[in-house]
């Protein structure tokens, strides 16, 4: 399994890396593009929380920032950035303007008195991609200007840090949940109750009452629960063991869907950086392989015609 | 005597820089993704996955907000936070719960409005949620932005109300606290 990792390691492409940096990037400027930085901008000033390394910006600036033009020109900023961060254009200092301006603004939502980690892993993507050559290839950058050779872990180590960085999440998870709550986390009424109180408001992602059936079946959400723990303790096999992340992804995907109807959110950029765990580089092969074989079935039916 | 050849000066350097890169690069996740899971805390940017540790404490209370607004038509309609903040997705949830706690007002050092009303109130304790006709005034003006005043579903108020679950047992969800009004 070891040694399959330090192949993989060694065989990943240039392609590989700018795919991913492609849909990371391209994954933020989606979600900025649809965000409302007009209603951002509404929200009172007062009842900011600066957290972490936001606590640095004195309140003028979140006073000068908290107006149309001050959003306004934050979205643009951010979409300008990314868009050239996905179309890997002057990539170098796009990946990296990107980072920070993603880093800033999601900082800046989390200053309302709400830590979320779904966004989480997808920002420490964005730092990854920005020390990394994602450029080499999939990028105007690229067509520009051939890229110097590099060795093969170039772009093979910024993958499998991306990839552990996403089991980390899963796995230190479950290891605080076993260590803040112990084995009472698999209590009957766990699930049920947390499952309620995220379904009472209207403030969540969706406003679905599932949860409200969960007491009838309580004595098997126990099961449910370590199902999910075992999940999150085994989810770093799926780095080492390409066969078994089909299960550990699935099993991911299913879970977070349900967190949707049962809990009323969704980490829905968690799912998405599961990308990191697909091997482009076949991925890659088979397009062009495909694209290979239309083009000989095109010629030989021009020719069958022909003759 | 090997029978491979020496890699160009300029790829051997390229090579150790890469090397140095990434191993600063995974330094500087390491170092403070394990402070922050060891403290379990979460210190934006440094993530501690602490997210539902404890899951659902059946016999403890709940106290849940309901967004909701009056329209020109004189109906009551219930208002996802979402669609007046999506930027802000679950996390409107949160900032509900610690504008009502007056969280901000709590800081060591907080904005200059907050010490203001601060200073006004002295020692008499400020009521809870003091701020939040300020972000109800917000999702009104961002509601109503999207409804024309002419629109029956134009809102005249918007409210927030305050309700406890208090626990136990799986019923009895809707005990009313108290309620947020804004005229707009």
């Amino acid at each position: 399994m070891a040694s399959g990792t330090l192949v993989r390691l060694t065989s990943a492409t240039p392609s590989a890396l700018g795919v991913l940096r492609v849909i990371i990037s391209g994954t933020f400027l989606v979600s900025v593009l649809g965000a409302s930085f007009y209603d951002l901008a509404r929200l009172p000033v007062t009842t900011l929380l600066p957290t972490g390394l936001m606590k640095l910006l004195p309140w003028r600036f979140y006073d000068r920032l908290f107006t149309p033009v001050g959003m306004v020109s934050l979205k643009l900023a951010l979409v300008f950035s990314l868009s050239l961060s996905v179309a890997g254009f002057l990539t170098p200092v796009s990946t990296r303007t990107s980072a920070l301006l993603v880093l800033f603004y999601q900082g800046l939502l989390r200053c309302f008195g709400h830590f979320n980690h779904d966004e989480m892993i997808s920002i420490y993507f964005l730092i990854v991609l920005a020390f990394s050559p994602c450029a080499d290839a999939f990028s105007i950058d690229s067509f520009l200007k051939t890229p110097a050779r590099k060795p093969k872990f170039a772009y093979g180590y910024p993958i499998l840090l991306m990839q552990s960085l996403m089991a980390w999440s899963y796995f230190s998870s479950a290891l605080i949940k076993l260590r803040v709550s112990g084995l009472s986390y698999l209590s009957v009424d766990n699930l049920p109750t947390l499952a309620i109180t995220q379904s009472l408001d209207n403030l969540h992602d969706a406003h679905f009452q599932l949860a409200f059936w969960l007491p009838a079946v309580r004595h098997y959400t126990s099961f449910m629960l370590a199902l999910v723990l075992v999940w999150e303790l085994v989810f770093p096999v799926a780095i080492f063991w390409k066969r078994s992340r089909w299960v550990i992804l699935g099993f991911g995907i299913i879970f977070h869907v349900v967190t949707l109807f049962l809990l009323n959110f969704i980490f829905s950029y968690q799912l998405v950086m599961y990308v990191v765990f697909i091997d482009w580089r076949r991925v890659l092969m088979w397009f062009r392989k495909l694209r290979l074989s239309q083009a000989t079935t095109a010629n030989w039916n021009r020719l069958s015609v022909s003759s | 005597m090997s029978a491979r050849a020496t890699p160009p000066l300029n790829q051997t350097s390229i090579s150790r820089q890469l090397r140095r890169k990434y191993f600063l690069l995974t330094l500087g996740f390491l170092l403070p993704l394990t402070w922050a899971f060891v403290r379990t805390r979460n210190l934006y940017p440094v993530a501690s996955w602490n997210v539902m540790t404890q899951g659902g404490q059946l016999q403890q209370s709940c106290t849940y907000f309901v967004l909701r607004g009056e329209t020109v038509s004189g109906e009551v309609i219930d208002i996802p936070a979402i669609s007046v903040s999506n930027a802000m997705r679950s996390r409107n949830w949160g900032m509900v719960a610690a504008i009502a706690r007056n969280e901000s007002l709590k800081l060591p050092s907080p904005h200059p409005k907050n010490a203001e009303l601060l200073t006004k109130a002295g020692a008499t304790p400020l009521p809870e949620g003091v701020r939040m006709n300020d972000l109800l005034k917000a999702w009104g003006e961002s509601y109503n932005s999207r409804h024309a005043a002419s629109s029956p579903t134009h809102l005249k108020a918007i409210r927030l109300d305050a309700y406890q679950w208090p626990g136990h047992e799986y019923s009895n969800f809707r005990l009313f606290v108290q309620s947020w009004r804004q005229e707009l």
